[in-house]
């Protein structure tokens, strides 16, 4: 069986190994269009993404495949299952699905500091003008699974924010994501499927 | 010889058969599953109906039963000409 | 289609496209079934305590302690595509600053139809109740609402309101430290 693929191999030619990495980088080149124009329908950075810890049990288990949407205009609320990542100041920078238990949200154009004013001073003065669409919204969020909520994952921040949130949940298919955490967790799976993938995509006759 | 049994290779009429009886009975499946599991409420039943029933249609559909290879192809017989040259896997100029 | 490996690859195919079909049948499906559930809540006063602060912040903050009484029904939102209700109960508020506050003070996830009867009395908040501003001093009376979240098996999250407390619930004074 192999020897006989291997004599097409050699009888096609150079042409034919040619047209065939060709179509193996449109394969590609589509898959990442197709990657890029939901993530810029959804205006999310990763449209699609693997649940990887169980903090988020029994909603969310190893493997599940999140749908990601974050509407510019719209504000987070309670009970939405955000992604977020709070920078790589010290350690690796890996993305949380957790639910938003605490919103704060100030008044349009409001600074920071505006939310920790004490009620006792006078109210601080809003900037006269400013860029900002939406209101700024301090955020603290929770894993269903974990007893405490995720102040101490958000390195030495106080609240999240909206800039450090990939987007919220708003589909669901479970199961379908595993493929890439065993890709994950045994590197040889990967080369192997790589490797024999690309091999078909040279030999076929079609 | 082995690949040949491996390849379990099927006629012209065998192969047009399967391909109707393949996606005649999953679109059948799908639906049934889909009722099955919406009647009695339970996602469970819908996935034991479409797994059970799939994995029976494999074993119609995948095997070279007879009924596949009724028909064999009547080929011509080859004409050997000058300047033709007649290969056993193929034909090339 | 003349080989068992191409039979095998075609069948596969047409059989993942139905699946797909299914899975998508029953996510949409799900927009059809179950009905709004009901509900009641009720709040007894309200008590602020002078305590310690989050993590950041020296010195006190107060802490607002609810009971709250919680009777639903929440079996209409149980079909076949219902893997867990996500209950919680919120107080909506806000300061004199004008910051509009929402905060989660008790959750409960649902998994099964037979548990989806809530009756609690006296039930108290499970997650601290803290003002950002550090005091509960001339902010609006808070607001409680009831809500779920559906969780499907496949499919899109859904989201709803049960009930919510007719008069807004006023923040007393802060009473005397407590050690928390």
């Amino acid at each position: 069986m192999f020897s006989e693929s291997l004599r097409d191999f050699r009888r096609l030619g150079f042409r034919h190994v040619l047209l065939q990495v060709l179509n193996f980088a449109s394969v590609i080149a589509s898959g990442l269009m197709m990657w890029k124009g939901l993530g810029l329908i959804t205006n999310t950075e990763s449209p699609i993404v693997v649940v990887l810890s169980g903090s988020m049990e029994p909603a969310f288990y190893r493997g599940d495949l999140l749908f990601l949407t974050n509407p510019a205009s719209e504000q987070y609320k309670t009970g939405d299952i955000t992604i977020y990542r709070t920078g790589d100041r010290n350690g690796p920078d890996i993305p949380i699905v957790h639910r938003v238990i605490e919103t704060h949200d100030m008044p349009l154009c409001a600074p920071e500091s505006f939310a920790f004013t004490k009620p006792t001073r006078r109210q601080p003065k809003l900037p006269a003008q400013c860029t900002d669409k939406v209101p700024r919204q301090l955020m603290l969020t929770k894993g269903d699974n974990n007893y405490a909520d995720d102040l101490e994952l958000y390195r030495g921040l106080d609240w999240l924010e909206r800039k450090h949130i990939v987007g919220k949940v708003k589909g669901f298919l479970p199961y379908i994501g595993y493929v890439t955490i065993a890709m994950n967790d045994f590197p040889q799976l990967k080369y192997a499927l790589l490797g024999g993938l690309g091999l078909l995509a040279l030999i076929q006759r079609e | 010889m082995d690949s040949q049994i491996l390849e379990a290779r099927i006629d012209f009429h065998g192969q047009s058969l399967m391909e109707k009886i393949t996606k005649g009975s999953l679109v059948l499946i799908t639906v049934v599953a889909f009722l099955a599991g919406f009647v009695t409420q339970s996602m469970q039943y819908t996935f034991a109906v479409f797994g059970g029933a799939s994995a029976m249609l494999a074993l119609v559909v995948l095997p070279p039963w007879p009924m596949y290879n009724s028909h064999p192809p009547t080929w011509l017989p080859a004409i050997v000409e000058p300047g033709l040259v007649v290969e056993k896997t193929g034909i090339s100029k | 289609m003349h080989t068992l490996l191409s039979r095998v690859n075609n069948a596969s195919a047409f059989m993942s496209s139905c699946m797909m079909t299914l899975l998508a049948a029953i996510a949409i499906s799900s927009f059809f079934l179950g009905s709004q559930p009901t509900g009641e809540v009720g709040i007894s006063p309200v008590k602020v305590f002078a305590a310690k602060g989050r993590r950041h912040y020296s010195g006190k903050q107060d802490a607002a302690f609810v009971n709250f009484n919680v009777t639903a029904d929440l079996a209409p939102l149980f079909h076949w595509n219902t893997k867990q209700l996500f209950v919680s109960l919120e107080a909506e508020y806000t300061n004199m600053h004008g910051v509009q506050n929402t905060v989660v003070i008790w959750d409960k996830i649902i998994r099964r139809k037979q548990d989806a009867q809530l009756h609690i009395e006296g039930g108290k908040n499970k997650y601290a109740f803290r003002e950002v501003s550090t005091s509960f001093k001339d902010v609006s009376p808070a607001s409680y609402a009831l809500k779920y979240n559906l969780m499907p098996y496949v499919g899109v999250l859904q989201y709803g309101e049960i009930a919510r407390t007719s008069d807004d619930v006023p923040f007393p004074e802060a009473q005397a430290k407590v050690a928390s």
